[in-house]
């Protein structure tokens, strides 16, 4: 929500019809006023010939912002939905807001595009009103008419000029939900024609007049540079045109991209390497270092009661080790970026998740002012957090500054892609619990050990926040326990690392939820009878940073566990297995997972998934979100990224296997919906799925899995 | 330095690049259809998927030189309009995430229905076995092949 009173204000020229210039997030300037501090970054149009533009504030990437956002303002504002044009917004030093990531796109947005919406309408029944001299309260709109009495309509295109001259309404009132049109009902993809016509375009099908594309030959070992090399081979390759040395590695410019990669691929043999400090990394040293910290110091995150004591008294304690291997986000668009740059201006064309953060680094990098700097952003083909990361965006344009002269895209191949990857670390996970006399849930500990995350966006500073952050999804442990200690060891690891969909939450709630299962079983309980126990009758409750509602949580466990079946006599070699997470305390999920194992073979048959994210603003977009996030989860349970002497032993899809359709569960969603402010859906049911299947193969097996990936033969 | 011949979306073009060049980026770099994607280039995801004298193929793993004289189709070409069975059934079940992997999916789903009348599952997940979509579309594209098969009403 924002507090300034003028976040709208007419902006259009004459003729334009009426243009609203909208200012989201931004604060005013140093030495501003927060009145003369209007810089409108997202835009309505309604245009003389009643056409809709509307300017969207966050970068799509799959998770379908450019339909939902846009359907919210135009809910508001009774748009016809066929007549709209949606446009991504450019960051720049007006803009600040553009990441996009954490499953916060709507959230953030709601209140403003609402009012947005409101305002805007109520300023069309102004004009219609004025015209019709009619008191406002008998007009009315629907589907980009205002209506009045006997029978009078006008179109929005006619009234906008009109209605650009009104004063903008302060406190335009908004629709109440039952009154909604678009809201709730589903809505295609706004994309969905452009995609399937091969006209849509991502970062890598930018095409600018003299546009040269680039490949860069880097050290397999991250951080390291070359120290000799010989381009006379790499120069012979027709079509390239130079090979420069860029802070990241060898520039091999070319008039085709398959010529970059040829060039680049001749200049590999010739390439001696100065591997620098990472190049005696191993999966295998890492995890020593994991296994001594999960029982040396660490901070916390959760301290409740004196688990110490409770354990220490318990009739029975269990222990477990859990672990998670890195991973990568590999993004079927591998990375990739286009630049131009001159000695005083330039512009980038980049798939970013953080387009904000790419300016303002890139214009750094190659010795421009921010607002020198222009940034288009692209479909983007994939960001799984990925693109959060500016390495892809800055060196662009490194290369584009040594190319000197008209654009290059500077283009990552699957290797490329894999081994520099901004990769999802590895973490050891120790956790206990306390069974008292009584035969109750007295202590639970979690210590969680490995690289931190948080310290890729903090320019390697241990943030105050740090163990929460990578405690997130065990701290937040939503189960009524006496006794809590849940914290976080450090350990360091040299390559870079960064945010992954679902983010620490999943190897968290993996452990977690698994864990809470074999206490389960231990006891005798029924999973989902000793969850719902352990939830108990709660209202909201607080841990750390965030609350959760305990009651929705328990509504998405019963609704999963009821649709799917749970307790039902299943064929030989099935079992059912249940998972639930209040993800940040704002999306809640539960899915029940149904697998068989067969002659040592496994198979996901389907995930029935519970989901509350209060409104659903559009239920095929959050559909697919379910249906995609849970994909994302399962898929990890096969792959994982390893190092050896520095370097990451994959290299590519075929060896580090992204699930494919065949494997692919049914998926059955039920929207829990409730009136509450939409909260998001990228990531939610990601960290859910994995322990439902892993708890599901139990059920199935008898068989205990405390390892991902799932090895050959552990079933 | 031979040119090469090929007939692009119904249309004779001439292409002067080296014989190795792969398909994918003649296509892409050369003749500026974009629609095919770039996402592996080893022939493991599927993402540039187009037909070759109907067939579908990774355009990633055939040559300049093999596809000299040959009828090439790219998603660009599969209708005028977005009004090939396939891509309405791609619309009607919203099966598009990011987006990036569906034109080879949807050439792929293409060659299927030409030379399939009748799809079990299992022909499908034959089809798509070397297809990858990292946002897991999967169902949905089960259910959009399913309905331009007829199956779905
Ligand atoms: S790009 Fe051809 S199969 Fe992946
Ligand atoms: S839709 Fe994104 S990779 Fe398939």
């Amino acid at each position: 929500m924002t507090s300034r009173r003028d976040f709208l204000k007419v902006t259009g020229a004459a003729g334009a019809g009426l243009v609203l210039g909208l200012h989201l997030d931004a604060k005013p300037r140093p030495g501003e006023s927060a009145k003369a501090a209007f810089h409108p970054n997202a835009f309505l149009a309604i245009r003389p010939d009643g056409t809709a533009q509307i300017t969207v504030p966050k970068v799509e990437m799959g998770q379908g912002v450019r339909t939902a956002l846009p359907l919210v303002l135009a809910e508001e504002l009774d748009l016809d939905w066929s007549r709209i044009e949606v446009v991504t917004a450019q960051p720049g030093p007006d803009f600040k807001a553009m990441n996009t990531g954490g499953s916060t796109s709507v959230s953030t947005t709601w209140d403003t595009l609402r009012r947005a919406g409101a305002t805007a309408r109520e300023m069309l029944k102004g004009a219609a009103a004025a015209q019709w001299k009619v008191p406002v309260g008998q007009c009315r709109t629907e589907k980009g008419f205002v209506l009045g009495p006997d029978g009078k309509k006008l179109g929005y295109g006619a009234l906008a000029e009109a209605a650009a001259k009104l004063p903008v309404p302060k406190d335009a009132p908004l629709k109440k939900p039952a009154d909604y049109r678009l809201l709730g009902k589903r809505t295609p993809r706004f994309d969905g024609p452009a995609i399937v016509t091969g006209k849509a375009v991502f970062g890598l099908d930018v095409r600018r007049p003299g546009q040269r594309f680039a490949a860069v030959l880097r050290c397999p070992v991250p951080g390291g540079q070359p120290r000799t090399w010989d381009d006379t081979k790499a120069k012979a390759v027709r079509g390239v045109t130079a090979v420069l040395k860029v802070p990241t590695g060898l520039a091999v410019i070319a008039d085709s991209t398959w010529a970059a990669f040829k060039g680049r691929d001749a200049l590999t043999a010739a390439t001696t390497w100065d591997e620098g400090t990472a190049k005696e990394f191993s999966s295998a040293a890492l995890e020593a270092k994991a296994r001594a910290a999960l029982t040396g110091p660490a901070d916390d995150a959760r301290r409740e009661g004196d688990p110490a004591k409770a354990l220490a008294a318990a009739a029975k304690v269990l222990e477990a080790e859990y672990s998670f291997p890195y991973q990568a986000h590999v993004t079927v668009e591998p990375m990739n970026a286009t630049a131009q740059v001159g000695a005083d201006g330039a512009e980038l064309w980049v798939g970013s998740q953080s387009a904000n953060r790419a300016l303002d680094r890139a214009a750094t990098a190659v010795g421009l002012k921010a607002e020198q700097l222009k940034v288009n952003v692209p479909l983007i083909g994939g960001g799984f957090g990925r693109r959060l990361g500016t390495d892809f965006s800055t060196e662009a344009a490194q290369v584009a500054k040594a190319a000197g002269g008209g654009p290059v895209q500077v283009v990552w191949d699957r290797e490329d892609d894999i081994r520099h990857d901004l990769h999802h670390p590895a973490t050891l996970h120790r956790l206990r619990a306390g069974i008292d006399g009584a035969g109750a849930l007295s202590a639970w500990t979690h210590r969680i050990a490995g690289p931190a995350v948080l310290r890729s966006w903090t320019g390697g500073q241990k943030a105050p926040s740090q163990a929460a952050t990578e405690a997130n999804g065990a701290y937040d442990i939503p189960y009524a326990i006496p006794a809590i200690a849940v914290d976080f060891a450090e350990v360091e690891a040299p390559t870079p690392l960064g945010w992954w969909r679902g983010i620490q939450i999943v190897p968290n709630v993996f452990a977690r939820e698994c864990f809470l299962d074999e206490v389960a079983h231990a006891l005798g309980k029924d999973p989902l009878r000793f969850r719902l126990d352990l939830l108990g009758d709660r209202g909201i409750v607080k841990f750390g940073r965030d609350t959760a509602d305990i009651r929705r949580l328990k509504k998405v466990l019963e609704v999963a566990a009821e649709k799917a079946g749970w307790g039902r006599k299943l064929p030989a070699g099935h079992g059912l297995g249940l998972a639930c997470h209040a993800y940040d305390g704002r999306t809640y999920a539960a899915e029940v997972a149904e697998v068989s194992v067969v002659k040592g073979r496994l198979k996901l048959h389907k995930v029935t998934c519970a989901v509350d994210c209060g409104l659903a603003v559009n239920p095929a977009g959050l559909e697919a979100q379910v249906e995609g996030g849970i994909a994302f989860g399962l898929s990890a349970l096969f792959s994982q990224i390893t190092w050896e002497k520095g370097r990451t032993v994959q290299t590519g899809y075929h060896d580090f296997p992204v699930l494919r359709l065949a494997d692919m569960p049914l998926i059955e969603t039920h929207i829990v919906s409730s009136a509450e402010t939409p909260s998001g859906m990228g990531e939610p049911p990601v960290p859910v799925a994995i322990p439902a299947v892993l708890n599901a193969v139990f059920a199935a097996t008898g068989k205990r899995i405390r390892k991902v990936p799932i090895e050959d033969g552990l079933i | 330095m031979p040119a090469y011949q090929l007939t692009v979306n119904g249309r004779a073009r001439t292409v002067d690049a080296d014989a190795d060049t792969p398909l994918l980026w003649v296509l892409r770099d050369t003749l500026g259809l974009t629609g095919t994607k770039f996402g592996c280039g080893q022939g493991v995801c599927g993402a540039c998927t187009i037909h070759l004298d109907g067939q579908a193929v990774r355009s990633c793993q055939t040559s300049l030189k093999e596809a000299a004289g040959h009828a090439i189709v790219t998603v660009e070409g599969l209708s005028k309009d977005g009004s090939h069975s396939v891509q309405k059934a791609w619309i009607t079940e919203d099966v598009a995430q990011c987006g990036y992997c569906q034109p080879g999916m949807i050439m792929t789903a293409a060659a299927l229905l030409k030379h399939k009348a009748h799809l079990s599952d299992h022909d499908i997940d034959e089809a798509f076995a070397d297809h990858i979509c990292r946002c897991g579309t999967y169902p949905r594209i089960r259910k959009a092949v399913k309905r331009a098969a007829g199956g779905v009403k």
